[in-house]
């Protein structure tokens, strides 16, 4: 995994975009713990079968909260595309410029925006992305997505 | 699945006339002003425009106000501007938070305060103040208003989102990179005739396109300013307008409607369902269509976000928003003259002050308080729309003069 750099001086939780991940102050702790291991979970609901993103606790469509993990796919392609080029917000701006877009996953029929790990100028529409896992500060992971087969 | 339906949305319910009788702005800019000293400076505007109102018939307060909590440091902000205006609401009032159409929501809230009988005269106060000793504040404050722990995180703000909706547009229609450009020269010429705007300079096309690049395709003119600024309007019941003035301005109608929050449940980044079906209500509860619109102030944050505007208020078919700038339809004169306060590219966004100051706009046109230079010719019907988060919500307002 690659380490992000660790920016200014620590945050305040509120001031910091990655929200508290362990146990103590979440019920989907389970999401960051998979993570870390290089799966990307959601939730989908057992008594009405959709699909839910981000993971929830209660499902939105039927408010059953009889709900259970499921793996997404790894891969997907490039949906829609940009670059960050200024106005980072706060515990961002060292990584500028970087590119984000919006994937749309295999299979599953989801879509999700995320940090893409790859120069803006080598990005395509439609081109093959794949999942690749980061650490932040305060023992924080986070999901992005990188062009298939670059590093 | 939109809960607004068509056919869902009540209309002709018993509810009273409200009108627009005073409005007042502080200028905006980077303002060597506080929150609460713009508040004081709107809130004398408006009260100045309205010298037959006396301040004891103010009984509903609404404050626009996006981020206090985080860009002033305070909450529980309707008490605090009461007192900074000297006001003392006996009915009801409230922060209304709706991001950058927190100015309309205050408005939506003093027009159906006063329409149930329960208010007879609302001030509806909006205020940003958005730069402060380190940009990083207003910034970051911008970006939580996407879903923060899963769009947010990410660093995506207001405008990578929009340059991805330029993005679709450009491919699924052909929009040019010098019609957007069209939009920005447009509206800055507009706020180079308006005292109160923050940018009072004319932009080319041709500058736009050599401006630095915030988020590609946009650059730093084709996104709206950050700014501080404040704006207020006095609405009242039929029976005190009548007794203030014979030039009342309507509200005539509105419309709200939302889609998904999370980027998982964006549909399309160029058609804008929820922004026609808020257009479909607020101009069958006004009784017009878009044919009936003079003048509209529309949420160009961003340049791209005017074009499709026109398309989805039913200016233009979908997908010939370019067009429809490079044409001059947008300008004074045209099919319909939008944002001819300059809009939010040329005014900055001061999140809360928006929506109301596009009220103040069309209030003005129809009693022909503007500048000559941006006069529409006798506006019959106008109309605010505002966006907010990523385009997930759409708010509008139809106003109108009596024939």
């Amino acid at each position: 995994m690659a380490r992000q750099r660790k920016v200014g001086p620590a945050l305040p939780l509120a001031m910091d975009f990655c929200s508290p991940q362990t146990e103590e102050f979440t019920r989907i702790s389970r999401f960051f713990d998979e993570l870390r291991k290089g799966r990307l979970m959601t939730t989908r609901c057992k008594a009405c079968g959709a699909l839910n993103w981000p993971p929830r606790v209660v499902c939105p469509e039927c408010m059953s909260d009889e709900l259970e993990w499921v793996e997404l796919p790894r891969t997907g392609s490039l949906w829609a595309f940009t670059e960050l080029c200024a106005g980072a917000p706060l515990g961002m701006e060292e990584d500028l410029p970087f590119s984000i877009g919006i994937i749309e996953l295999d299979r599953v029929g989801l879509r999700l925006l995320s940090r893409i790990e790859t120069p803006y100028e080598r990005l395509k529409l439609g081109m093959p992305v794949e999942l690749t896992v980061v650490k932040l500060p305060g023992k924080k992971v986070m999901y992005r997505f990188k062009a298939k087969g670059r590093r | 699945m939109c809960p607004n339906a068509p056919g869902s949305c009540p209309r002709g319910y018993p509810m009273r006339k409200v009108a627009v009788v005073a409005g007042g702005l502080s200028r905006w800019g980077v303002r060597k002003a506080s929150w609460r000293e713009l508040v004081q400076e709107a809130g004398k505007a408006v009260l100045d425009d309205a010298p037959d109102i006396g301040k004891k018939e103010i009984d509903s307060l609404f404050v626009g106000a996006a981020s206090p909590d985080r860009l002033a440091f305070q909450c529980h902000v309707a008490p605090l501007v009461a007192d900074m205006v000297g006001v003392y609401p006996t009915r009801m009032m409230a922060r209304t938070e709706m991001a950058c159409a927190s100015g309309q929501a205050a408005i939506r809230h003093g027009w159906l305060a006063i329409a149930s009988g329960m208010s007879e005269v609302a001030l509806c106060l909006g205020v940003e103040k958005m730069n402060l000793p380190d940009m990083r504040e207003a910034q970051s404050t911008m970006t939580a208003v996407l879903d923060r722990e899963w769009d947010a995180v990410h660093g995506a703000s207001a405008p990578p989102f929009f340059a991805m909706c330029a993005q679709h547009h450009m491919l699924h229609y052909g929009t040019t990179r010098h019609q957007l450009s069209l939009v920005s020269e447009k509206n800055h010429g507009y706020s180079a005739t308006n005292p109160y705007a923050h940018f009072q300079k004319p932009v080319t096309a041709a500058k736009v396109e050599k401006s630095m690049m915030v988020a590609p395709p946009l650059r730093l003119f084709d996104c709206s300013g950050i700014t501080d600024g404040a704006a207020a309007v006095i609405l009242a019941s039929e029976d005190v307008a009548g007794k203030l003035t014979d030039t009342p301005v309507w509200i005539l109608g509105s419309g709200q409607c939302a889609s998904g929050n999370n980027s998982g449940n964006w549909k399309s980044l160029d058609s804008w369902q929820s922004m026609r079906e808020a257009a479909r209500t607020a101009y069958e509860s006004a009784g017009i269509t878009e044919r009936d619109i003079d003048i509209a102030e529309v949420h160009d944050c961003f340049t791209i976000s005017e074009i499709i505007a026109y398309e989805e208020l039913g200016f233009c078919k979908k997908g010939e928003g370019g067009r429809f700038i490079e044409e001059g339809q947008s300008r004074i004169g045209g099919k319909v003259a939008v944002n001819t306060r300059g809009g939010l590219l040329g005014c900055g966004h001061p999140l809360g002050a928006t929506g109301i100051a596009q009220v103040i706009e069309v209030y003005e046109q129809m009693l022909s308080k503007v500048p000559p230079s941006r006069q529409v010719p006798d506006p019959m019907v106008g109309i605010t729309h505002n966006l907010s988060g990523a385009a997930n919500v759409h708010s509008m307002l139809v106003l109108g003069r009596d024939a």
